[in-house]
């Protein structure tokens, strides 16, 4: 620990206010509210392919509009999880420039499954309707 | 890492036992958290037992009994002794209240004493409130006022805009919904607290304070404002019932309204 | 905190402060996300393995047969609907509604109850009213 000649109030003001946060919390609102029906959507169809074959599952999510909603699930609940994940980590990391590492790492981790969960979406439509494997 | 467990030399010892007279017939065994700045020991709890008929119905009382009677070393702060100076705020029972308010009765029949959670320790039941009493400050709880006045008025207040100042002014600043917080436990040194964010709302919610966007712009920040995450155990806390948590909701949903 | 007065012990807290229903029911909240979120992870390759084929398709398939496959999978839809629950409740207070110390521990034992019957229910759906008795395209493998 430092032990700093700072006065109190000065040690209260710190580096003074970021002027930010209020994105970020709002965008985790957003993103709640959209999962709320996405996510009872994708319970019943979870429900209704689990144990299934591949086939299932392709003519279940291949169907264009199932795709849009599984996308947009993805998208919006791998955004609200990242968004939540760095609350956790700034809560609990205190050194600063692992808060920032870690904070990256689950921002590209994001990008990528976001990444991953579209294209495999997409591919389930074309698959679907080409017919070809 | 945020330290989840205690350092070193804050881990807490066996204490001494001070037993009551053999002839009280109703006992009250209290377990008080000790620390001394004059000797290189760690923290340790003593026991200490109270003929409950000798005694004033409130854990203050019994705390005030003990430093008569029994150890005049123990240390703790107190004055008002009727829940409206804040100095007595502690952690009875494992939540944190005001002992003069705090009935030996609500206690089981061994109460643990112990001072506001996560705090340096001045003495005893003593924490030091340096820092919480800092971010007060910073925040200006005082009126700030552009609008001229008329010469020897005083400004004026309709009865509905006063009333939303209600359940914020009653206050006490005892920190006891502040250091009930996690968010504070772990954040402390950037987050403000629920107390201090109760404050901040009361001068925010003031028709007569000017300085509404400025208050905004100093409390906007994800450490300041947003640590809070709704845990509520600043609200489930407070001894004088008030509602830290819906306070600060107040602050964010502002905060969101002057961007749209 | 850092310490004017270095030697100044920290005093108790997690060690101490009783279990709230608030903090129990918000550090839940908090560890169902985070089994949330590696659950997308799992799904999103899950996704993969579907347009990868049957030999990547095939472990999960096995795996979410196997009595550990399944448990997590309960326990997943538990922590699904605990952090769907209760976060509306916290979408209420986020609006300004709820708050009142009564609310608060009624809303959240009705989260509690709300999760572990929505499991129940998505589970009993999943097991008798699987899509074999209706005739939905997912098992008709209708294509147009």
């Amino acid at each position: 620990m430092t032990f700093s000649t700072k006065g109190p109030v000065g040690r209260a003001k710190g580096l003074g206010s970021a002027h930010e946060g209020t994105t970020h919390w709002w965008l985790q609102r957003v993103t709640a509210v959209a999962l709320l029906p996405l996510t009872l959507w994708f319970v019943i169809s979870i429900a209704a392919v689990a144990g299934k074959e591949r086939e299932v599952v392709i003519s279940w999510f291949g169907d264009p509009l199932s795709a849009i909603a599984l996308s947009t699930l993805m998208v919006a609940g791998i955004y609200h999880a990242v968004l939540g994940i760095q609350v956790v980590i700034e809560d609990y990391v205190s050194c600063e420039w692992r808060k920032l590492l870690f904070i990256w790492i689950v921002r590209f981790l994001g990008f990528f499954l976001s990444a991953l969960a579209v294209v495999s979406t997409l591919v389930m439509v074309l698959i679907r309707f080409m017919g070809t494997d | 890492m945020v330290e989840f467990t205690l350092p070193r030399n804050s881990k807490v010892q066996k204490g001494k036992h001070h037993a009551a007279a053999p002839t009280a017939t109703r006992v009250k065994t209290l377990q008080v958290y000790r620390w001394s700045p004059d000797d290189d020991q760690n923290p340790r709890v003593d026991t200490f037992q109270i003929d409950l008929d000798q005694c004033g119905p409130m854990v203050l009382d019994a705390l005030i009994k003990i430093k008569n009677e029994i150890d005049p070393t123990l240390t703790f702060r107190r004055s008002c002794r009727e829940g409206i100076c804040g100095s007595c705020a502690m952690n009875i029972d494992g939540t944190n209240t005001l002992a003069c308010l705090k009935p030996l009765d609500e206690l089981p029949d061994t109460g643990k004493v112990y001072p506001l959670p996560h705090m340096d320790v001045v003495k005893d039941l003593v924490p030091d409130l340096t820092h919480a009493y800092a971010q007060y400050a910073s925040i200006k709880p005082w009126l700030q006022s552009e609008s001229p006045t008329e010469k020897g008025q005083e400004r004026l207040q309709s009865v509905e805009d006063r009333a939303q100042l209600d359940g914020k002014w009653e206050c006490i600043l005892c920190f006891s919904c502040t250091t009930s917080c996690p968010s504070y436990w772990w954040s402390g040194e950037k987050y403000l607290g629920p107390a201090v964010l109760l404050q901040a709302s009361r001068w925010i919610s003031d028709s007569r304070d000017d300085a509404t966007g400025e208050r905004l712009d100093d409390l906007e920040d994800p450490f300041r404002l947003f640590r809070c995450h709704t845990i509520m155990n600043c609200t489930k806390t407070c001894p004088k019932g008030l509602n830290p948590a819906e306070a600060i909701g107040e602050i964010k949903r502002k905060m969101v309204e002057r961007r749209t | 905190m850092v310490s004017y007065v270095k030697k100044r012990p920290l005093s108790p807290h997690l060690q101490i402060y009783k279990p709230q229903i608030t903090s129990v029911l918000s550090i839940t909240h908090r560890m169902t996300g985070i089994a949330l979120a590696l659950g997308f992870v799992g799904i999103a390759f899950w996704l993969f393995a579907v347009i990868l084929g049957d030999e990547y398709y095939h472990p999960f398939l096995y795996f979410f047969s196997t009595s550990i496959g399944k448990l997590a999978l309960i326990g997943w839809t538990w922590a699904l609907f605990y952090h769907m629950c209760n976060g509306v409740r916290h979408l209420a207070w986020d609006a300004g509604y709820g708050f009142a110390l009564k609310t608060v521990t009624w809303s959240g034992w009705l989260v509690v109850a709300a999760s572990l019957i929505f499991t129940l229910v998505a589970w009993w759906f999943g097991a008798c009213c699987g899509c074999y008795s209706c005739h939905c395209p997912a098992t008709t493998g209708v294509t147009p």
